[in-house]
């Protein structure tokens, strides 16, 4: 009889062990998702802000600018475009 | 020496006999108090747990919201027209503010204010919150965090980047600090863009970190993403030519529409003046206002080919029919209607081509005043166009019951009506759709195959038509200036005197021009205005006209549409410089 309970007193003592260890292990995972999703939010902003970034960099008029002023580039005219059409290709109406 | 030795065994106090019940009693009592902790536990932990597990909750756990991110806004092609991205605010209390002199001077010149402004800021302690600065560089507010004052707090905020800047400015619009939408496609597509934001509970620890959910989290639903029609190289091309001939001309305004001529899309549509959505202070309603859309005018020589296609329809004239024009004066009920330059006798192509009044009016004429404004109506003049924008107006169109012969006569070539630019541009569609006039949208059409259009004339007018529309940009016509380089155009200029109060002003005028590109199958509409040119010349056909050619050149370019005229190819072969 005293020897069961003493295993059993054991068993509640380890279990009630564990039990702690395991809050705390899920506490710590918790606390670390969290920062990874927080950190996963953080890169999803600053994708956001380069694309603006990109945008804003690749806006029309500076491209314009820049081929004229510095790569001396100018715009195309039918004139000086060969067109060539690929057999069996058809163009969609737009884009 | 005897040693006293301790009988503790035979200690008198033990032989004394005390009463069982005492030892009974204080078993009793001590059972007793176990047994009402006992009860009390049970209490706490079964019976009335929940009160203490809300006390334990309202101690720990906090609602946090989970803000919806705002719907992107995306050209055609998937560019970004406007996007939001985190912008904290930074607050403070002035109450119990640290004001360590040297930190305030730090955080003044990262605020980018002058540190007297600063103290003025914080001067009230008797408040508990001001704003030191809203919508600022998340590094910035990182670094002012890093200056770690008492009292300085940051909230998270969004701030709205259009990176097209005053191009796009009319028709995406603006949101304001709070991120709701004030103008344009950002007000009226509000709900959808704005999303609805959720909340999660959370157990917070003393040091305020998240360390457990309580229950499911309602997720945030982020806004839609809106794809306009709109393709943001041909917007800013279009944009770019409109400004520079509203300078050139020293006008006071400017507008221009881009139509897709088969799909009914609205590929560009810009204004000027125009202002930068990111940057907006001091704006005024000149700036602000899309004048394509809300604003009217008399549409002038260009109804003239929405008159002559009825009277084809309707077999009253054919093309080649000889109308005379001589002496280039006309007399109906009184007064007189005249040509700038007197032509002879003008088949009906010329008429067009040469935009000769007394040669629609004599058309005109021959019709009933019910086929002429059917034809108005069918295109959509005097009605609302059916796209989701704020402020979009009608135009007037009166009943033709109430119209005089003289009203009919000067309806003819476009007075006594008016309309918005954009309606203007969306009735040329009934000459580039075949004959059908097709809805406008601002929405990218997924298939635009099925487009469909209400039919108003055969298709063998609308092309007729375009054949006068293309005689009218030529050599012999009233716009050669519209002319492009590989690609036929076809168009109708119009020059109207504006109205004043009442009446006409003497030297104000609107040059306007709308037509279509390529005259055989047309792939776009385009239509010009410009309000009051005056640096001499006041001409659509002067200053409209070049707009037109120039925005038809590149849309046509950029949508990859091959020249339907033979170019005379002069690609460019230089000499390689001689090297010495």
């Amino acid at each position: 009889m005293t020897r069961l309970n003493l295993v059993l007193l054991i068993a509640v003592v380890v279990s009630a062990m564990y039990l702690v260890h395991s809050q705390y292990e899920t506490r710590r995972l918790f606390v670390e998702h969290e920062k990874t999703l927080k950190e996963a939010a953080q890169l999803e902003i600053a994708l956001e802000r380069l694309t603006v970034e990109q945008r804003a960099q690749a806006t029309p008029l500076r491209v314009a600018r820049l081929a004229r002023d510095q790569l001396q580039m100018r715009n195309p005219a039918p004139g000086i475009t060969q067109y060539v059409t690929r057999p069996g290709f058809v163009r969609e109406a737009s884009q | 020496m005897r040693s006293r030795s301790v009988q503790l065994s035979s200690s008198p106090l033990l032989t004394s006999k005390t009463p069982v019940w005492r030892s009974q009693l204080i078993v009793a009592t001590i059972a007793l108090a176990f047994a009402a902790l006992a009860v009390r536990a049970a209490y706490v932990q079964v019976i009335d747990n929940s009160f203490f597990k809300r006390q334990g909750e309202v101690r720990f756990a906090r609602t946090l919201e989970l803000p919806a991110n705002r719907g992107r806004i995306l050209d055609r092609n998937g560019l970004l027209l406007a996007t939001s991205v985190p912008a904290p605010s930074i607050w403070a209390n002035p109450e119990d503010m640290e004001r360590d002199p040297e930190k305030l001077r730090q955080l003044a010149r990262l605020l980018g204010v002058l540190p007297a402004d600063l103290e003025k800021k914080l001067a009230n302690e008797d408040k508990t919150f001001v704003w030191l600065k809203r919508q600022l560089d998340e590094s910035v507010a990182k670094e002012i965090l890093a200056l770690d004052i008492k009292g300085v707090y940051t909230i998270k905020e969004y701030k709205r980047l259009y990176p097209e800047g005053e191009a796009a400015a009319h028709v995406v619009g603006f949101t304001n600090v709070e991120d709701v939408g004030q103008e344009g496609m950002e007000l009226v597509f509000q709900k959808q863009l704005a999303g609805r934001s959720g909340s999660r509970r959370v157990i917070k620890d003393r040091l305020g970190r998240v360390v457990e959910d309580i229950g499911e989290a309602v997720l945030p639903v982020d806004g839609v993403d809106l794809q306009l029609s709109i393709d943001n190289k041909v917007q800013f091309f279009a944009y770019q030519k409109l400004r520079d001939a509203v300078l050139e001309h020293k006008a006071k305004a400017g507008s221009v529409v881009v139509l897709d001529a088969q799909s009914g899309e609205v590929l560009a549509l810009a204004n000027y003046p125009s202002y930068s959505p990111d940057k907006r202070v001091n704006l005024s309603g000149e700036q602000l206002r899309n004048r394509a859309l809300t604003d009217t005018f008399e549409p002038g020589s260009t109804m003239k080919p929405l008159v002559i296609s009825q009277a084809l329809e309707k077999g009253i004239v054919r093309p080649e029919s000889r109308i005379e024009t001589a002496p280039g004066r006309l007399t109906i009920s009184g007064s007189t209607i005249s040509d700038a330059h007197p032509q002879g006798t003008l088949t009906v192509s010329e008429v067009i081509q040469k935009s000769s009044n007394i040669g629609t009016v004599k058309i005109a004429m021959q019709m009933q005043p019910k086929d002429m404004w059917e034809i108005f109506t069918q295109v959509g003049f005097g009605q609302k166009p059916q796209i989701p924008f704020p402020g979009v107006v009608s135009g007037k169109l009166r009943p033709y019951k109430t119209w005089r012969p003289i009203e009919q006569a000067t309806m003819s070539y476009g007075y006594g009506l008016s309309t918005s630019l954009f309606q203007l541009a969306r009735s040329y569609t009934v000459f580039s759709h075949d004959g059908e006039v097709i809805p406008a949208s601002l929405m990218k059409i997924e298939n635009p195959s099925v487009t469909a259009g209400v039919r108003v004339m055969s298709a063998e007018h609308a092309l007729a038509v375009r054949k006068m529309l293309n005689l009218a940009a030529g050599p012999g016509g009233t716009a050669p200036k519209a002319q492009t380089v590989g690609y036929s155009v076809g168009g109708k200029t119009g020059t109207a005197h504006k109205q004043e109060g009442k009446g006409y002003a003497g030297k104000k005028y609107r040059g306007f021009f709308v037509g279509l590109a390529p005259i055989e199958r047309p792939r776009i509409v385009v239509a010009v205005m410009i309000d009051e040119p005056s640096n001499g010349r006041y001409f659509g056909g002067d200053v409209a006209a070049p707009v037109f050619s120039e925005t038809v050149q590149q849309t046509l370019r950029l949508m990859g549409v091959q020249p339907d005229m033979s170019v005379k190819p002069q690609t460019a072969v230089r000499a390689v410089e001689e090297s010495f």
